[in-house]
């Protein structure tokens, strides 16, 4: 199908663009990357009578580190960026391990972080690994800057938080602890598809040996991606090993209303968040120990 | 509707698009380059991949108005004069491709990814063209075209080092 | 593009003629076609599966800046005649439609207007604007919907939701049944899924300056197209085609004669017609419309100026898979607007349309009953065919040809006493059923599973079963319990055998236990098949009587150019077969010259040599390869006679070489072929027809019927590995062992098998179209519509075996085979890595959710 007819904004400057989502935010949404927006137009699921390009507004396409450690991911950074940058791999591995899962190459080149956390797809792996290291939204309106925590900004399916005359300017990820281990599976129909289960598993080692802040993020099950706070209390404090993990991984498949689908059944979605939970906790465990290591 | 100026094949391309123009249709329609194909436009098939700075994009997903100022190279530009490039003749060997409609697609993706990484292992070429889909072949031949590309890129380099 | 072996291009791996275009992006596909003042299409289409059309208002749309014209199903059908299917079979009710839906929709996309405007986009604004008011009615979706006799009939002459119903048996079924240790039953579901070539579905209808149509078109067939379009669009009253048809008296006198012909030329055809009259009589008799539309339909056409007669050319397509064989609604409308507007117009399918509407297949259950002795052999079965052929038939033909297929080939390489076969098709609020790479194979899926669920019933090895029941080079040559010979070259068991070695089957249990303990689940699935490709002498008869009068031979012209070319013209329409280079290879080893001489022109209907058949059955090979052969054969014979004239020799003392003809023995006495194309020309020889084409020197048309004709035959084999963790299929390897006797380009040969293996894996782990109950599809793009990509194709050995024999062409046909054995290969394998949890499969779609469901990993959905 052809898109339906809109008008296209080019602003220079954040000022400028929450200048046109104030006065068109009702009809009108941001375009970044496009690779999430562009095809839902182009279906015509949904007709827009303004696009605001921010592809060249300034001062959105930067990777900064903090003296603190954590790091700033603009709002025009591209997911292939992220996949080449030393910087991500240093300071917000979760990040750039999540790369090679979101789509494909050609995706990649255009889309963008923020872009997939603004579109709030529940089966993105973006929006999970925010939710999983809890980072920070950093949202700009006509009133000014705010700054949304990831727990508060998924509201529902391809819903966030954002405001219609609010601009998602940019995501900050917190330091990575010297201690910590990530993973992130996914199982899909096929090879870079939305997953139809996925997970994000970080966690600490500490001194003694015990975990430390667990943290389980589980996408494509939900309108939102979900943490399992019963699992996570389950590991926190304890030593890692197959039992326990096998343990976290029941109450996670126990716990889950999953949603149903014609890819997944809501049965199917449960189990292998169980299995992925295994898996998972393994994967950040060998991880963490390894970073703990050097 | 806007007049905007794209870098096209190395030329200067002027073209009156509207907002919802892609850059797929601005090749297409405007330009008169129809080498690359629409095969969905809804950006998962990848018949319509062309080069914009030097990275693999899906011309669908991409509005014209967005390639401004950017360089877009699309599959008429692998040509060597009037004859193949080394991609399409290594293609063209192999008996890479049947009906050919997602071709042009391939070789963009495959000219992109020989120039970021002219030795990719084999499951490294499968992976990066996961994104374009094949009909007719079921892949083996087009794996086959792009390790024998590969081949010839070694080549072509250890002859030049040789001189 | 020098390969050859001995000499011969023949039987190499010859680099094709037409990458040098397609490669460059100098391919012209139909979207690539642009022809001045032209408009685009859109159509206006069904929200609801079943609905009745209460009101169109076209106001608001019309109003639309860059709107052409906008029109609804009852302007089209008052400017057309209608789809009237050519399928006379007893039992089957065809029923003719419009263009447009008229009065009623009967499947979600249905088409109910058409706008014409400056642009797709604009005719898409506008076609949002069509205000129309339908009323809903309870929608058929499943099989369970249209055995319902509460639910309404899609069409309400049928037989409520059935639309054809037959029944046949063959050999004493009693006495097998009877005689039997014990009966095996099991009913199969298949799935509906899609060809889903890479370019969709369209056409350009150009209009000249003097209100002529030439449809550029995406097309299997362009004979067809233009003939069905021709008959459609050649709507006038009865009274002014008779009258017309008076003043073009000598027209008129033509077609009479040609029809003459045609029946003296094929004997045999009056008595088959006179079988189809009673059918025939009796569709009319249950709908007289049928009768007044066909009368209407057949006299405009005759009262067609030849000249007026629309133009097919085809370019450069996309793939198919035999979705591109149809004449569709929409193109109809979109000629019809484009005449009546005396402007050419655009219309490409958009990928959505395509998956909501285009070609769809395999819909089909199978209900069997095996009569089996305890020491394996099969003496007999009883099935049933249920199939779901949606709401519109196929025009000019529809499904129910397909169960014919079915029903023909069910015993494959294997002997059974007896046969009993029952067909049902139903229709449903779906897209019509069309054809898909090897129509038939559910012959091929339910045959192979059942071998497997008997083997294991009986505790017998699936290869001992499989041995037992086929038959074997020293039983041949014999015929299917259905009728068709299978001959001294059928090599399925050898084929079988091969396959059991490279599969290392007999040790197969003691690898899979070992793996077993490994944690490793592991499958190994056998499938073995033939194909009629051509088939046996008569094979189409077997299928449907009379029919081969109308497949007929397959034509070939060779003509020698004024310039020392030569120019091959085919029916054949390519679509990633590699044609122009098979047909070039073949025409270049007959003449002598190199391949670069032979140039193979087709698509275009005032060149192309008539056939009802175009690209399809695998039957190119074996057909225009034969054809091709014998046309260049006879004009190599004119060839060598002018030569030898030239140089005083003797015909049989001429030898070409590389394109040069010269004395045996005396390479200073020659001539070029442009030579004796110019002798030619001052001589006038025109070859065996009656005109040479502008330029041409001597013209040949020479008919192959297929000479001995024959079978493909090939087994499968398919390794997976089951992951009970996620309920994931890999393939780690897969084999095919076949026997197509000689491959005129085995590279071309190996890109057909793989490619139609993958469309298999395809079938069985990833592709389903989907409807819900409310009979709305649900797989409209390609996020929900999953084609396998690289990453989840195997590796495809390809074992070829070649039986020898002395006949000529001997090239059998391969396109279709690689998606007839794969999914049953595929399942097999399944099956037999769940068999240790009892896990018996009886369907064709194996995504991970069944997959865990199956092996009770997982409880069954209740949702769906």
């Amino acid at each position: 199908m052809k898109m339906s007819p809109f008008d296209y904004h080019r602003p220079d400057t954040v000022d400028e663009a929450v200048a046109l989502l104030e006065t068109y935010g009702g009809d009108g949404k941001v375009l970044a990357g496009g690779q999430s927006l562009l095809p839902v137009l182009a279906l015509r699921l949904t007709h827009l009578g303004h696009l605001i390009d921010i592809g060249r507004v300034q001062g959105l396409q930067s990777i900064e580190v903090d003296d603190d450690g954590s790091v700033s991911v603009g709002a025009t950074v591209t997911h292939a960026r992220v996949e080449r940058s030393d910087v991500m791999a240093a300071a917000a591995p979760a990040v750039a391990g999540a790369m090679p899962h979101v789509g494909h190459r050609a995706i990649r080149s255009r889309g963008t972080v923020c872009g997939s956390l603004a579109h709030a797809d529940p089966a993105a792996e973006l929006p999970a690994v925010a939710l999983a290291v809890g980072a920070e939204m950093i949202v700009q309106g006509p009133a000014g800057q705010r700054t949304m925590g990831a727990g508060d900004f998924f509201e529902g399916y391809l819903s966030s938080a954002l405001g219609e005359d609010e601009l998602l300017v940019g995501v900050r990820f917190p330091a990575w602890a010297p201690r910590a281990g990530w993973s992130v599976l996914e199982v899909s129909r096929r090879h870079g598809d939305f997953a139809l289960v996925g997970l994000v598993t970080t966690l600490e080692i500490d001194e003694a040996g015990l975990l430390r802040r667990p943290a389980l993020s589980l996408f494509g099950v939900a309108s939102t991606p979900v943490r399992v706070a019963e699992a996570e209390q389950l590991l926190d404090g304890n030593a890692p090993d197959p039992a326990l993990f096998a343990e976290a991984a029941k109450v996670v498949s126990g716990a889950l209303e999953a949603r149903a689908d014609d890819h997944a059944s809501s049965e199917y979605r449960a189990h292998v968040a169980g299995v992925l939970t295994r898996r998972g906790l393994a994967e950040a465990a060998a991880r963490a120990t390894e970073r703990a290591g050097v | 509707m806007r007049e905007i100026t794209l870098r096209v094949n190395g030329r200067d391309e002027h073209a009156v698009v509207e907002g919802r123009t892609t850059l797929a249709e601005v090749l297409r329609d405007h330009l008169g380059l129809t080498g690359t194909h629409l095969g969905c436009e809804h950006g998962v098939c990848g018949a319509c991949t062309v080069a914009v700075d030097g990275q693999p994009v899906r011309s669908c997903l991409m509005l014209a108005m967005q390639a401004e100022g950017a360089i877009v190279e699309t599959v008429e530009s692998l040509g060597d004069g009037d004859g193949l490039g080394l991609i399409q003749q290594a293609m063209w060997e192999r008996h890479a491709f049947q009906c050919a409609f997602c071709a042009p697609g391939f070789l963009m993706t495959v000219r992109c990814l020989l120039a970021d990484n002219p030795t990719p292992t084999t499951a490294q070429i499968k992976e990066e063209l996961s994104g374009n889909l094949c009909r007719c072949t079921g892949y083996a031949s087009i794996l086959e075209g792009v390790a024998e590309a590969v081949a010839k890129l070694a080549s072509a380099a250890g002859g030049a080092n040789d001189a | 593009m020098r390969e050859q072996i001995m000499g011969r291009f023949v039987g190499a791996r010859v680099r094709r003629v037409e990458d040098r275009r397609l490669l460059s992006g100098r391919g012209r596909y139909v979207d690539d076609v642009v022809v001045p003042d032209m408009a685009h299409a859109a159509f206006v289409r069904s929200p609801w599966p079943h609905a009745l059309i209460r009101g169109i208002d076209t106001t608001r749309a019309a109003a639309v800046p860059g709107v052409y014209a906008i029109f609804t199903g009852p302007d089209i059908a008052a400017i057309t005649n209608p789809l009237m299917g050519m399928l006379a079979l007893p039992g089957l009710y065809d029923p003719w439609h419009w263009a447009l839906a008229v009065d009623r929709v009967r499947l979600v996309g249905d088409p109910v207007a058409i706008v014409v405007a400056t642009s797709r986009a604009v005719a898409e604004d506008a076609a949002e604007m069509v205000d129309v008011e339908y009323e809903e009615l309870e929608p058929i979706a499943t099989l369970a919907h249209a055995h319902d006799p509460s639910r309404p009939a899609i069409w309400p002459k049928a037989n409520g939701n059935v639309v054809y119903a037959a029944s046949e048996s063959f050999g004493d079924v009693d006495a097998a049944f009877a005689g039997a240790d014990r009966v095996i039953s099991e009913t199969f579901r298949q799935h509906r899924h899609a060809n889903q070539p890479m370019e969709t579905r369209g056409t350009v209808a150009e209009i000249d300056a003097d209100g002529n149509l030439t449809l550029h078109a995406a097309h299997q067939a362009a004979h067809v197209l233009k003939w069905c379009m021709a008959m459609c669009l050649a709507r006038q009253p009865v009274w002014m085609s008779v009258r017309d048809m008076f003043r073009q008296r000598e027209q008129t006198k033509a077609i009479f004669a040609g029809a003459r012909e045609f029946v003296r030329a094929h004997p045999t055809m009056m008595k088959d017609t006179q079988r189809m009259m009673p059918i025939m009589l009796r569709q009319i008799a249950r709908d007289p419309m049928r009768m007044v539309h066909l009368n209407r339909a057949l006299l405009g056409l005759m009262a067609t100026p030849k000249e007026r007669l629309p133009r097919v050319v085809t370019g450069d397509i996309g793939g198919a898979f035999g979705s591109k064989m149809t004449v569709l609604r929409e193109d109809i409308a979109l000629c019809a607007a484009a005449l009546r507007l005396g402007r050419s117009i655009k219309w490409i399918e958009d990928r959505n349309e395509n998956l909501v509407l285009g070609g769809q297949a395999r819909d089909e259950q199978v209900a069997v009953e095996a009569a089996v002795m305890n020491d394996g052999t099969v003496r007999g079965l009883r099935a049933k065919l249920t199939m779901d052929a949606g709401a519109y038939p196929g025009f000019p033909y529809a499904a129910p040809m397909f169960c014919r297929f079915i029903q023909t080939m069910f015993p494959g390489p294997y002997r059974f006493d007896a046969m009993q076969f029952d067909i049902e098709v139903v229709s449903s609020n779906k897209p019509t059923y069309g054809a898909y790479r090897g129509p038939w194979a559910v012959e091929t899926w339910v045959r192979e599973r059942l071998f497997d669920v008997i083997a294991r019933e009986l505790g017998i090895s699936r290869a001992e079963i499989r041995v037992r029941n086929i038959v074997g080079p020293d039983m041949l040559p014999t015929t299917m319990v259905t009728g068709p010979t299978l001959d001294v070259r059928m090599s399925a068991k050898t084929t079988l055998e091969r396959a059991l070695e490279v599969a290392d089957f007999e040790h197969w249990a003691e690898h899979q236990a070992a793996s077993r303990e490994q944690g490793r689940r592991l499958g190994l699935g056998i499938a073995t098949y033939i194909e009629a490709a051509p088939g046996p002498p008569g094979f189409i008869d077997a299928v449907m009587p009379g029919f081969s009068a109308f497949a007929g031979a397959e034509p070939i012209h060779a003509v020698l150019e004024g310039d020392g070319s030569v120019t091959v013209h085919t029916r054949q329409v390519p679509h990633g077969q590699g044609h122009e280079t098979t047909l070039a290879q073949v025409a270049a080893d007959e003449l002598g010259v190199p391949i670069e001489s032979v140039r193979v022109r087709y698509g275009d209907t005032n060149f192309a040599p008539f056939g009802i058949a175009g690209t399809g059955g695998s039957l190119s090979a074996a057909m225009a390869g034969g054809a091709v052969g014998v046309a260049a054969h006879t004009l190599r014979e004119h060839i060598v006679d002018i030569a030898a004239d030239l140089l005083e020799a003797s015909p049989a003392d001429i030898v070409i070489e590389d394109g040069d003809i010269h004395v045996a023995g005396v390479p200073t006495m020659s001539r070029t072929f442009r030579e004796v194309a110019e002798e030619a020309m001052r001589r006038g020889v025109v070859g065996n027809t009656d005109r040479l084409g502008r330029g041409e020197a001597i013209r040949v048309h020479r008919d192959w019927n297929g000479g001995e004709g024959g079978w493909a035959q090939s087994t499968h084999v398919c390794w997976v590995e089951v992951d009970l963790e996620t309920g994931q299929v890999r393939i780690p390897r897969y084999a095919v062992v076949e026997d197509c006797g000689e491959m005129i380009n085995p590279a071309i040969v190996e890109g057909q098998i793989r490619g139609g293996v993958a469309q298999g894996v395809g079938a069985v782990l990833y592709e389903k179209t989907t409807y819900g109950e409310d009979g709305q599809p649900r797989s409209g793009t390609f996020m929900d519509y999953l084609i396998p990509t690289t990453m989840e194709i195997p590796e495809i050995e390809i074992h070829h075996i070649e039986t020898p024999t002395d006949i000529a062409y001997n090239y059998r046909g391969v396109g279709e085979g690689g998606m007839i054995g794969a999914p049953a290969a595929i399942t097999n394998a399944v099956e037999d890595a769940l068999a240790d949890l009892g896990v018996r499969i009886t369907e064709q779609h194996l995504p991970p959710t069944r997959i865990l469901e199956l092996a009770g990993v997982i409880p069954e959905r209740t949702d769906r």
